[in-house]
């Protein structure tokens, strides 16, 4: 055992960032770089087809959906300011809201590549679109699924009266994977939707 | 020896072997453990495994080449000892044992009690270590061992279209691709940890300009990870998606390109040479102030240099495709941005120089090997601004010379700093010092044979001989050569087995090397050797860059200087 | 943090320690997740049905996971065994430097401000445009002459062109051209500004007329090599002479905003800042003042 007793300075408060924020921000850098590369593969791509179909021809702007996944980005935050003052009725609600905006987005998606594969033929190996497509839009989807199963354990938490205040922290670094979900999103809309169409 | 310190009161005591008849318990608490010292022991006995296996694969390389015209390997077996001698070397030695000694140093030095996600920690190592059984594992699947099965063949940067279904069919590629992300799940899960840990684990009083380069170098490692392995495991995703699911990514003939795969590719692997060398800096930083008995040598300097490497080198990716045909701004943009990178660097190697400069100069073995880095990773260093050049590499591109020089980095400069940080912190991982008639034969073996075998390889490369050839004719006049660089091999395999020996002899018959045996100035020499799992009883509180020279010095503290 | 460098306290264990300590308790479900994860990825390269394997593996060690850090993290208690390690105070190992004649533990006096340089380098960057437009306006009637010329070496598929060519806007030339500019402008200001201080008499001869002379006549000898092209078009009097405005003005106002009256009665190496053994004590004493 060592005793390393240099007492310096032991007035002042010692102060670090709190390391589930540190470490969900690396994570979003990292998850970060992936979605570069895969929207840098997707420009890269556009119009570059030697058959169709083509963007302009088989994609709808999924208004509703954007508007469901981007709106809740503000419910999730109405849940943080809830929890962090202790009331815990309207975390539940708001928490509530937020998943099922979620869902209802994975939904609207699940719809739209429906009509995709079965009405255009237009699949993952079809052309350049399709991979590039299905590959961008599917892997943000697939952040959205993780974050909506982290969210329901927490809402199944919380129903049963598990979460607390104290775990106010916790659901923040949650809520800011959420919210990076959501940049995440206009990103690819503006290069799928807006750029690629 | 450790004259300058007094341990009391059984400092030595816990030097005491695990019982025998408890082995079994033993090894269960070293597969279930989540304490970063024994998870950090782990990476590196695993790198070091795998060291060996990887060298073993050079020596084969070396035998067929020794020669003009020999059949000593097949030529398909070539193909994939080349292919996996690259990718074991980078991602199950070079990562995994800095990630081991990050793991059991950065605590340490921060006076942390663990890292900052313990179970996390222990998932990231076997992520990485399944991965690279997975790996092998390739080695007797498919048609079994004779045919060496289906080892991965492709090179280790695994070039579009040839990795395309059309033109690798079976499973080859693909071991190399899944297996090389289930290791960057690891070694993103290691680094987000490494930085959590130095962000948020500090003990009191370190502020970040009082923490040691060690932990500085490895958070800088570490985020250049996140920007480098993410970028790779992007890639491997999209060639699983051509590959499984019939995609076009990099698909010529369905308009995919190659170009974009190269592109991908060198994004992750230019970072990545830094990735592995930054660590090496910081041993480098720790190293060689203690053998100087000075403290290093414009700190602040170090630090911003250190951060400006990892930045700089995210910008010079596309100098490993100057062939390729980029645009004249292309070659002209990463010619230049890659001789930056000399600029930070210079800045490191001339303030190493600093802290030797009228120092105190002890030559035990850390000390000897961190000198011969130095003059190796200058050579090194030189070499890559002649390849910046993109005329230059033109006409040297894939060559003989490329492999010298990248080499000299990796061997040179890396495996050198990695033995003496071995030889540094192997007396606080077990307790006994290693033996040091036994290291001096491992470094001047090694240093024989290290100059033998690269050095010369420089001079096939300018007389034209490519990399990856699998023989070649009498009349090119590379045999000679070949047969000396092959010869250079061997006894670098010999150094490597004596060093292995010593590890093993040292660790039941070394000296006992107590709590701070180089009498040190960092926190990781304050507690006992090995730590206990705690690491440190009391939380320490520090008062400067050098913890335990305060202590030692109370009437000359750094803390009056700061 | 000055005030409490004298209360360093070494007594072993002056601050009690605790007899046993909270740790992270071993847990065999991250070896299970890893092992499930492996196994699915292996699947895809042996047998599916090791997936479904890896897949409930997966599952299950990952619930097993979360229940042992939620709703409260496993802990075990590591008794502190009562050893101690003291650093015992060594007063009289070190070593320290004497400040004798031999020794050169001396600071330089001043430094320079770099502002000075900077205001220098980008007022006589721009002053030096003026007898190179002068040729250019003249000799070929366009203001773009110049600027394509310096630019132009950085725009790789601009190959050869011909005088009338370089006589027309480009967007690319321009922009490169103002970085070379710039860049090179700044980075001599900076040096003026460290060097000029330092020189006793005449700094504007030397900055203003040497130097210029001197990277002219460098560049006149070695351009061949590196650019024939660009040496058939440059006009080397109007060059010279935009290198000579440029030195006298970037000179003349680092000079004046230089700290040269301080220093001009001080001898070459102080100035520069040379910690020179023997130097200090018998000449700077005198001519400090």
């Amino acid at each position: 055992m060592s005793t390393v007793t240099l007492q310096h300075e032991t007035d002042t408060e010692w102060r670090q960032p709190a390391k589930g924020t540190v470490a969900m921000i690396t994570l979003i850098i990292a998850e970060s770089a992936i979605f570069t590369i895969f929207v840098v593969a997707y420009l890269y791509y556009i119009g570059r087809d030697v058959h169709g179909p083509t963007p302009k021809q088989v994609l709808e702007i999924p208004w509703a959906n954007s508007v469901c996944l981007l709106s809740s980005s503000l419910f999730i935050m109405l849940a943080e300011h809830a929890i962090a003052h202790g009331k815990m009725a309207a975390f539940k609600l708001w928490w509530a809201v937020t998943f099922l905006l979620g869902l209802i987005f994975l939904v609207g998606t699940g719809v739209e590549w429906k009509k995709l594969i079965f009405e255009d033929h237009l699949t993952i190996s079809t052309n350049l679109f399709g991979t590039t497509y299905y590959s961008l839009v599917g892997l943000h989807a697939f952040h959205v699924i993780v974050g909506l199963l982290l969210m329901l354990v927490v809402l199944v938490l919380a129903l049963l009266g598990f979460v607390e205040k104290k775990h106010a922290e916790r659901v923040k670094t949650l809520a800011l994977y959420w919210h990076f979900v959501d940049v995440v999103w206009i990103v690819v809309f503006t290069v799928v939707y807006v750029v690629g169409r | 020896m450790g004259s300058q310190t007094y341990p009391v009161a059984g400092g030595l005591q816990t030097e005491t072997a695990p019982s025998r008849h408890g082995y079994l318990e033993e090894i269960h608490s070293w597969i279930v453990t989540v304490d970063h010292k024994k998870l950090g022991i782990m990476y590196i006995v695993y790198a070091l495994l795998f060291l060996v296996i990887g060298g073993l694969e050079a020596i084969l390389m070396r035998i067929q080449l020794a020669a003009p015209g020999l059949h000593f390997l097949e030529p398909q077996t070539f193909n994939r000892m080349f292919t996996m001698h690259g990718t074991t070397m980078v991602f199950l030695v070079g990562m995994m044992i800095l990630f081991g000694f990050g793991n059991y140093l950065v605590p340490l030095m921060i006076g942390a009690r663990d890292m900052a996600f313990p179970r996390l920690n222990a998932f990231s190592f076997w992520m990485s270590a399944l991965a690279g059984i997975l790996l092998y594992f390739s080695f007797i699947g498919g048609n079994g061992l004779a045919g060496t099965g289906t080892a991965p063949d492709m090179g280790w940067f695994a070039y579009a279209p040839l990795t395309e279904k059309a033109f690798s069919p079976g499973h080859t590629t693909d071991y190399w691709t899944i297996a090389l992300l289930a290791n960057g799940i690891g070694s993103i899960g290691t680094s987000i940890n490494i930085l959590a840990t130095v962000f948020c684990m500090r003990t009191k009083g370190m502020t970040l300009m009082r923490m040691p380069m060690l932990p500085w170098l490895y958070a800088t490692m570490s985020f250049l990870t996140l920007l480098a392995i993410s970028p790779l495991t992007a890639a491997q995703a999209m060639l699983m998606i051509d590959r499984y699911l019939g995609g076009h990514f990099f698909d010529t003939q369905a308009g995919g390109s190659a170009i974009l795969w190269a592109h991908f590719f060198w994004i992750f692997g230019h970072p990545e040479v830094y990735v592995l060398v930054l660590p090496a800096f910081g041993m480098a930083s720790e190293i060689i102030p203690v053998f100087s008995r000075k403290a290093i040598f414009g700190y602040p300097a170090m630090v911003a240099a250190s951060v400006s490497i990892g930045f700089i080198s995210l910008g010079v990716w596309a100098h490993h495709m100057f062939t390729i045909g980029l645009t004249s701004y292309g070659n002209a943009f990463f010619t230049l941005s890659t001789m930056l990178v000399g600029v930070p660097t210079g800045i490191k190697l001339f303030n190493w120089l600093a802290t030797l400069w009228g120092g105190k100069i002890q030559y035990r073995p850390p000390m000897m090997f961190a000198a011969a880095y130095l003059i190796q990773f200058l050579i090194a260093g030189l070499t890559g601004i002649m390849l910046s050049v993109s005329a230059w590499d033109w006409q040297l591109h894939n060559s003989y010379f490329v492999v010298a020089h990248f080499h000299y980095v990796l061997v040179g400069a890396i495996v050198f700093m990695l033995f003496s940080a071995l030889y540094y912190w192997y007396p606080k991982m077990t307790g006994r010092m290693l033996d040091e008639k036994l290291a001096k034969w491992h470094f001047w073996l090694f240093l024989i044979g290290f100059h033998l075998t690269f050095d010369l390889m420089h001079i096939p490369g300018l007389l034209g001989m490519p990399r990856w050839i699998y023989t070649y004719e009498a009349d090119r006049g590379w045999g000679t050569l070949n047969l000396l660089i092959s010869i250079g091999g061997v006894i670098q395999g010999i150094a490597v087995l004596i060093f292995v020996y010593n590890m093993v002899h040292s660790y039941f018959k070394g000296e006992l090397a107590g709590p701070d045996p180089w009498d040190a100035w960092t926190l990781e020499w304050a507690t006992a050797s090995p730590p206990p799992s705690y690491n440190f009883a009391t939380d320490p509180v520090v008062g400067s860059r050098r913890p335990l020279w305060d202590l030692k010095h109370p009437d000359d503290p750094d803390s009056a200087f700061e | 943090m000055n005030e409490s460098v004298h209360n360093v306290s070494v007594e072993p264990g002056a601050e009690h320690a605790p007899h046993a300590v909270h740790l992270p308790a071993p847990t065999a479900w991250p070896i299970l997740l890893a092992l499930g994860l492996m196994l699915v990825f292996a699947s895809l390269l042996m047998n599916p049905m090791l997936g479904v394997l890896g897949g409930v593996l997966s599952l299950v060690s990952a619930v097993g996971w979360f229940r042992d850090v939620l709703p409260a993290e496993k802990h075990v208690d590591i008794p502190t065994t009562e050893e101690e390690i003291a650093h015992v105070p060594q007063y009289d190992r070190v070593a320290k430097f004497a400040i004798t004649e031999e020794h050169r533990a001396l600071l330089p006096q001043h430094s320079f401000s770099i502002a000075s340089g900077v205001l220098g380098g980008i007022i006589g960057g721009i002053a030096m445009v003026i007898p190179a437009e002068i040729y250019g306006v003249m000799r070929y009637h366009s203001i773009w002459y110049v600027v394509n010329l310096l630019g132009g070496a950085g725009i790789g598929d601009w190959i050869n062109p011909t005088p009338e060519q370089l006589t027309h806007f480009r967007l690319g030339a321009f922009v490169i051209a103002n970085m070379i500019q710039g860049v090179t402008t700044l980075l001599v200001g900076v040096l003026y500004g460290a060097l000029l201080p330092a020189f006793p008499k005449r700094p504007i001869l030397l900055g203003g007329i040497l130097a210029p002379a001197l990277w002219t006549g460098l560049l006149y000898s070695v351009i061949g090599l590196v650019n024939p092209f660009l040496q058939a078009r440059i006009d080397w009097l109007s060059f010279a002479a935009s290198q000579v405005v440029f030195g006298v003005v970037a000179g003349y106002v680092v000079m004046k905003h230089g700290q040269i009256k301080e220093l001009s009665t001080m001898p070459l190496a102080v100035r520069m800042g040379v910690e020179a053994s023997g130097l200090h004590h018998h000449d700077s004493d005198g001519g400090n003042h």
